[in-house]
């Protein structure tokens, strides 16, 4: 890591950056408890019984994550949305470097992926459940599809985004037509690989608890389901918050990959994409 | 006398029209040069007059509307887009205009580029490279990414890429354009320095007729388009050469004078 402390250690502006992360994240923080201050004063007019109290959702989340219950719940989704993500995301990746080389395929499958794309996801978890059954396959495979269309388009662009001159260059350097997909075209699609994979990765989660709302005995969707039938608004508003913390942790790791592969961008574009 | 490492014949390229009534502009038309082995020849020319497409047709980047391009007697493909062999397999280098450095490679990784590629990455071609570095300056920024480096150092990276496996000929296109004259000058002379440690062959096009001279045994002349060759001027100002005392040379002022007028 020589070459990243080399950096830090050119980098003047370390500590006025660090001030500024800071302060930004004192206004996070502000912004935050003044979002939990309007719920717990709707919680106060509207009662408990429609809009569960901050304290008692937080009291909920701690005993059912210490208690195991809702720890067990979560994992599920976590996992059907990891699994999910992981198998629509990786075939979307690859898809578009095999069709590279034929363009009447994919201007043939181009209307399928634009259908595909387009079509809402939450029409085809029932059909989903009928073919996979109620267990962890028919979450997952919703997942994947959702996924897939997503990463598919982001990578196809980088794939387009190519610059000739760099092939060109690569060519009369000696580089083979599996050189220059290694070496130019795979590393100049990636940062279009990660815009995809950032917006793929909310999706990824969203979908495995639609998924389980509508049909399953395990999960953060079956925890709304339930708390809905036992007009139980803490229980609803738990799942929740266990659904966002896992879409932090999804954003977070997306992220983190993102900064070590994409080192080699300037620092401006790096704070634009990643954004959070 | 022996054949010339590199053959121009009656070459000939022409553009489409913007709209399908226009005339499809020539470029180049019947130009015609011959490189001999372990020249340093330099094109000079009005911009416009197709100085880069006619580098992109010797690399075979590009194809030909008419004429031929023989390297060491063998004829280039350069009526078939399919049969081009860019480079002609390593022994043409080519230093385009832009620096076209990979921005995901750090400069030591874009100046093993090539040599990654063709699979002669050993001790000796390392150490090479690293001679090569140091050799311009750029010691210290092995494992700087291109956006941290200055255009000029950035252009000396593009330059050693091409010097780091060692092409018989190398195709320069206005490399040092685009520079403030304090950096160009050093880089010309970086250049030439780097030239006779192993006089290889050289084929320098530029639109700044100092350049042309400074650094060139011979120097064409180019019109406007159609491009054709319309002035030939051997230059006999001994080598080793100093840069940035040329301009006092007794021949540099005629040479440039009868250059000047002939390009328009």
């Amino acid at each position: 890591m020589a070459v990243l402390d080399d950096r830090q250690d050119v980098d003047v502006s370390g500590f006025a950056r660090l001030k500024a992360r800071a302060w930004a994240y004192r206004d996070q923080i502000l912004t935050f408890f003044i979002l939990v201050g309007i719920w717990q004063v709707l919680s106060m007019t509207l009662g408990v019984y429609w809009v569960g109290s901050p304290w008692g959702v937080l009291t909920r989340f701690v005993t059912g994550m210490l208690g195991g219950d809702l720890l067990i719940n979560a994992s599920y989704t976590f996992v059907e949305a990891i699994a999910g993500f992981l198998l629509g995301a990786i075939p979307a990746v690859f898809l578009p470097f095999l069709l590279r080389r034929m363009p009447m395929v994919t201007a043939i499958i181009d209307p399928v992926m634009v259908g595909g794309y387009g079509a809402p996801k939450l029409a085809l978890a029932p059909l989903f459940v009928l073919w996979f059954g109620i267990g962890i396959e028919s979450k997952i495979a919703l997942v994947a599809i959702t996924v897939f269309f997503i990463v598919y388009f982001s990578a196809l662009a980088g794939v387009r985004a190519l610059d000739t001159k760099l092939v060109q260059m690569a060519q009369v350097a000696g580089a083979s037509e599996q050189n220059v997909a290694r070496h130019i075209i795979f590393p100049g699609a990636v940062p279009y690989i990660f815009t995809g994979l950032r917006i793929a990765m909310p999706y990824s989660i969203g979908g495995a608890v639609i998924a389980e709302l509508i049909s399953a005995n395990r999960g953060l969707g079956y925890l709304v389901q339930l708390g809905a039938m036992n007009f139980d608004t803490t229980g609803i508003f738990t799942a929740l918050a266990a659904t966002c913390c896992i879409v932090f942790i999804g954003n977070w790791s997306v992220n983190a990959a993102e900064r070590r592969l994409l080192r080699w961008r300037p620092p401006a574009d790096i704070k634009l994409q990643a954004g959070t | 006398m022996a054949a010339p490492l590199l053959e121009i014949h009656n070459l000939a390229k022409r553009f489409a029209g913007r709209t399908r009534n226009d005339q499809p502009l020539w470029v180049i038309k019947d130009l015609s040069f011959s490189v001999a082995d372990g020249e340093f020849l330099t094109i000079i020319g009005p911009s416009g007059a197709g100085k880069t497409t006619l580098l992109n047709m010797i690399a075979q980047i590009d194809v030909a509307n008419g004429g031929e391009v023989k390297f060491q007697s063998e004829l280039s493909p350069l009526n078939d887009p399919k049969a081009l062999n860019p480079g002609l397999s390593c022994r043409i280098g080519y230093v385009t205009q832009e620096d076209n450095l990979l921005p995901w490679r750090t400069t030591l990784q874009n100046v093993l580029f090539p040599l990654e590629v063709q699979d002669r990455l050993d001790a000796a071609a390392r150490e090479r490279v690293n001679m090569l570095i140091r050799a311009v300056g750029l010691g210290g920024f092995e494992h700087h990414y291109p956006h941290e480096l200055s255009g000029g150092m950035r252009k000396r990276a593009s330059l050693i890429r091409t010097l780091a496996y060692d092409p018989p000929v190398i195709l320069m296109d206005e490399p040092f354009g685009a520079l403030d004259a304090q950096t160009r000058t050093q880089l010309q002379d970086d250049l030439l320095r780097l030239w006779n440690l192993g006089r290889k062959t050289i084929v320098f096009v530029t639109h700044d007729i100092g350049e042309a001279i400074a650094l060139g045994d011979r120097t064409l002349v180019l019109s406007r388009a159609p491009a054709k060759i319309i002035g030939e001027h051997p230059i006999t100002i001994p080598r080793p050469r100093d840069i940035r005392a040329i301009m006092m040379h007794p021949e540099f002022s005629g040479l440039y004078q009868r250059i000047r007028a002939q390009v328009q």
